[in-house]
């Protein structure tokens, strides 16, 4: 298994000194058009091209195919060993109450494990919707055995997050960040307006056992998908 | 539907259920084999193949275990995925002319290997 390498998407290197610990699980919060999705699926990409390893990406929010249109239109193509699954069918075909999501999600990427040796990276997108779909509550009891379980997997996770303070559905909802405690690293997402009108910002705000810059950067999409600029003050 | 049987060791259980328990591993360990056997019959969805191998094995397998791996045949080109006309609520899975190919073979040699073993553990 390689290592995500630092620059693993244009200018990671300037925020990231090493390169980013296997087996870490990796939240990456923000609030809504920040470009977590579109980060998360860049460096998955990026990095499955250049390894021939596998990876998984988990949409819950969207279907696979309305991810890739949305991928594509950043300027990112998936690569044939970066694996997307749904729940679409799954959630047509079955009653709510019928599936333990998150049962399922250990499950998913178990399977995948099983039929790729060298799957490598995995990300969930996003935790939210998991609880809202599952019910908070419970969910909630459920993290620490969930992380748990995907970092045994031995496969570097990104899990993606909307901020404390978010809206789903028209609906103001508010997620405490236990999540935080549990998580190796914190990449946070966001947008400052000045002057000079809005600018995207990418922080590592934690990542263990590996040095980051901890300013914020600002991020732009261009052709080849996203690139991190300079310190954003 | 009920879940996966218990795999605790129980010397009180019956010949059938420490049989079943047997099945449900073999099963579980190869269900890519069960559901490419199960789409030579007839196409069909997550929900029918799961359903399907309840009613013949008595073996529920997870949602989280089949459809990754009918996703994955897709991937691969075994496996051919269509909507039902005015049922856009199940994808219909049938087999490509090399999954059907594939799909032979797994089951005629997945036999063979159960004969084998069967040869092998008998006194």
């Amino acid at each position: 298994m390689s290592h995500m390498q630092k620059a693993v998407i244009n200018g990671l290197d300037k925020i990231m000194f090493m390169e980013i610990p296997k087996s870490s699980v990796i939240l990456v919060s923000g609030a809504e058009g920040t470009l977590k999705s579109g980060l998360v699926f860049n460096m998955m990409a990026n990095h499955v091209k250049a390894s021939k390893e596998h990876a998984l990406y988990i949409t819950l929010e969207q279907s696979a195919a309305s991810h890739l249109a949305n991928m594509k239109s950043l300027g990112i193509n998936k690569e044939n060993n970066l694996h997307i699954f749904d729940y679409r069918d799954m959630r047509l075909e079955w009653i709510d109450s019928e599936l333990d999501l998150v049962k399922l999600t250990e499950e998913v990427l178990d399977s995948y494990v099983d039929k790729y040796d060298d799957l490598t990276l995995f990300a969930l997108d996003s935790l939210n919707a998991l609880y809202i779909i599952s019910g908070q509550e419970t969910m909630r009891n459920r993290i620490y055995n969930f992380f748990t379980h995907i970092r045994e997997e031995i496969v570097t996770s990104f899990i993606i997050m909307e901020s404390a303070q978010s809206r789903m559905n028209g609906q103001l909802i508010h997620f405490p960040q236990t999540e935080n405690f549990l998580a190796d690293g914190i990449i946070e997402l966001g947008m400052i307006e000045g002057n000079a009108g809005v600018k995207r910002y990418i922080q590592i705000q934690k990542m263990r056992a590996a040095k980051h810059a901890m300013e914020k950067h600002q991020i732009s999409v261009e052709e080849n998908g996203i690139n991190i600029l300079g310190p954003i003050y | 539907m009920k879940n996966s049987m218990e795999s605790e060791p129980n010397l009180c259980e019956s010949e059938e259920d420490y049989c079943q328990k047997f099945i449900d591993r073999i099963i579980k360990a190869n269900r890519e084999v069960f559901i490419l056997s199960s789409l030579l019959e007839r196409q069909m969805c997550g929900y029918d193949l799961i359903k399907e191998i309840f009613s013949k094995c008595d073996v529920f397998l997870s949602q989280g275990t089949v459809y990754p791996i009918l996703y994955t045949l897709e991937e691969e080109g075994l496996l051919h995925a269509e909507y039902n006309k005015g049922d856009m609520r199940s994808k219909k899975y049938s087999l490509t002319t090399r999954g059907r190919e594939i799909a032979e073979k797994d089951v005629e040699f997945f036999s063979k290997a159960l004969e084998q073993i069967s040869l092998l553990i008998k006194r």
